[in-house]
């Protein structure tokens, strides 16, 4: 009974993380569509929304790659799982609150494998998991996305720069419709499977399902679709201001590149399975575009800042997950420790959103 | 052994550098063609309009088409991407 109480919880925990996600990692889908005008604020959201919806029913290779690379399923409990979800959402809202593009999807790698290491040790780490599917690919990724957001808005100067500004800046918002698109569908198929990978992982540490050779139940995907496009809809105005606005001032032409970049960057790792974080890939594209433009229209100050987030994300997200964990096991195994936790969290995000809206909505005036 | 050696061989045990490359080759040359496409696309576009404009229809007409197939390859790159995610 006990067990199936957390489990609750869990799935629960899961679905606001999602939620988060979306509301985090929407300004990655549509800040560069709305800070160059090519959509306006409402549609934007409205269109990323309903793709990430879509997105997330097309593959699940990610949350296959969650499910089974990162952690040794046989050796978590769903009190581990829900430890770690604390973990990854506490580092969501603190990044959001300071405006900090930072990764969702390694906030809950870290979440997760800080709650295991907490529980039983590094033992139920897989090292090489962590170190081939998700460290590597993510300091290559928004490398490579920098590379092509580079290399794209070179070409699109070298094409378009000597026609009339006015059709060509119209032809690049056309075309940020398109890539935008694909950039919302990537999203969902990337990072909607996360919070289906880890709530497979806590029916499998349940016994509802086998620890090997299973299939992600259709009623996951379809709440973690909901969250994340229900988070997407609601939106993270502070970071699309930090993206769209304060890394480059971005014209049509750069929005374009750096949509493309990070579309073609997500797909493909998508469909090799690697959880990439497309907060990085994406902010690795508009630095491109920025710097392929010229060195100095990119911001470094503020790049750098994103860069010591991304660094931080892992330990933190990790070092929170293991309090957490620390603080449930206090009460034992069964479902109390979760009840409090739960109780907390909820007590201090309800109080933090009091606070944001006293001070005003941080809604920018696009 | 040295360690960089030693470095590699280790990475090399556990890093499927294969599909990484994979991965890194397949984004860029998705993202460098759909920004040579879409560039194109448009250049034919405004340029199209602009030879009609000033009375070269011949020119308008050689720069519309330039802009329908690069529209055309455009979206074709869209479809080739859904394509590979639903098929993986």
């Amino acid at each position: 009974m006990d067990g199936d109480v957390v489990l609750v919880i869990v799935v629960a925990t899961a679905l606001v993380f999602d939620f988060t996600n979306g509301f985090h990692d929407t300004a990655n889908v549509v800040a560069t569509s709305i800070s160059t005008h090519a959509l306006s604020p409402r549609v934007a959201v409205g269109m990323a929304a309903l793709l990430n919806f879509a997105g997330a029913f097309i593959s699940i290779q990610v949350a296959a790659t969650i499910a089974s690379d990162v952690v040794d399923a046989g050796a978590i409990t769903p009190t581990v799982i829900f430890a770690g979800l604390v973990g990854a959402i506490s580092w969501n809202l603190i990044t959001w609150y300071f405006g900090l593009p930072s990764s969702s999807s390694h906030a809950l790698i870290g979440g997760v494998v800080g709650a295991v290491i907490a529980a039983v040790g590094t033992a139920a780490v897989d090292g090489e998991g962590i170190l081939g599917k998700v460290l590597i690919p993510a300091v290559l990724a928004p490398i490579v996305a920098f590379v092509i957001g580079a290399i794209a808005i070179i070409i699109a100067y070298r094409i378009c720069g000597r026609l009339r500004p006015g059709p060509v800046t119209r032809g690049f918002r056309l075309g940020q419709i398109f890539t935008g698109g694909m950039l919302a569908l990537a999203h969902g198929t990337n990072d909607a499977q996360k919070t289906m990978g880890v709530i497979t992982l806590a029916l499998i540490a349940n016994g509802n399902l086998p620890s090997t050779g299973f299939d992600v139940p259709t009623w996951v995907i379809v709440t973690s679709a909901s969250a994340i496009a229900l988070g997407t809809y609601t939106g993270g105005w502070r970071i699309i201001r930090t993206m769209g606005t304060r890394i480059i001032k971005m014209d049509s032409a750069q929005g374009f590149s750096a949509q493309g970049a990070g579309a073609a960057v997500i797909l493909a790792s998508s469909h090799f399975g690697y959880p990439l974080s497309t907060t990085q890939v994406i902010a690795g594209g508009v630095m491109g575009s920025g710097a392929g433009k010229r060195i100095s229209a990119v911001r470094w100050g503020v790049a750098g800042n994103i860069v010591v987030a991304w660094f931080l994300t892992l330990p933190a997200s990790a070092a929170i997950g293991a309090a957490c964990y620390g603080f449930v096991s206090i009460f034992g195994d069964g479902a109390t420790g979760p009840v409090i936790l739960s109780g907390l969290a909820i007590f201090l995000g309800l109080t933090l959103f009091a606070q944001r809206i006293r001070r005003g909505q941080p809604v920018p005036q696009v | 052994m040295t360690p960089a050696a030693l470095i590699g061989t280790v990475a090399a045990t556990l890093i499927d550098g294969e599909a990484l490359f994979d991965t890194a080759v397949a984004s860029l040359a998705a993202g460098v063609f759909v920004a040579l496409t879409g560039s194109l696309a448009i250049y034919g576009f405004a340029t199209a309009a602009e030879m009609q404009r000033v009375g070269r229809d011949v020119a308008a007409v050689g720069a519309g088409a330039l802009a329908v197939v690069a529209s055309l390859a455009f979206m074709g790159a869209l479809g080739v991407g859904l394509y590979l995610i639903i098929s993986g």
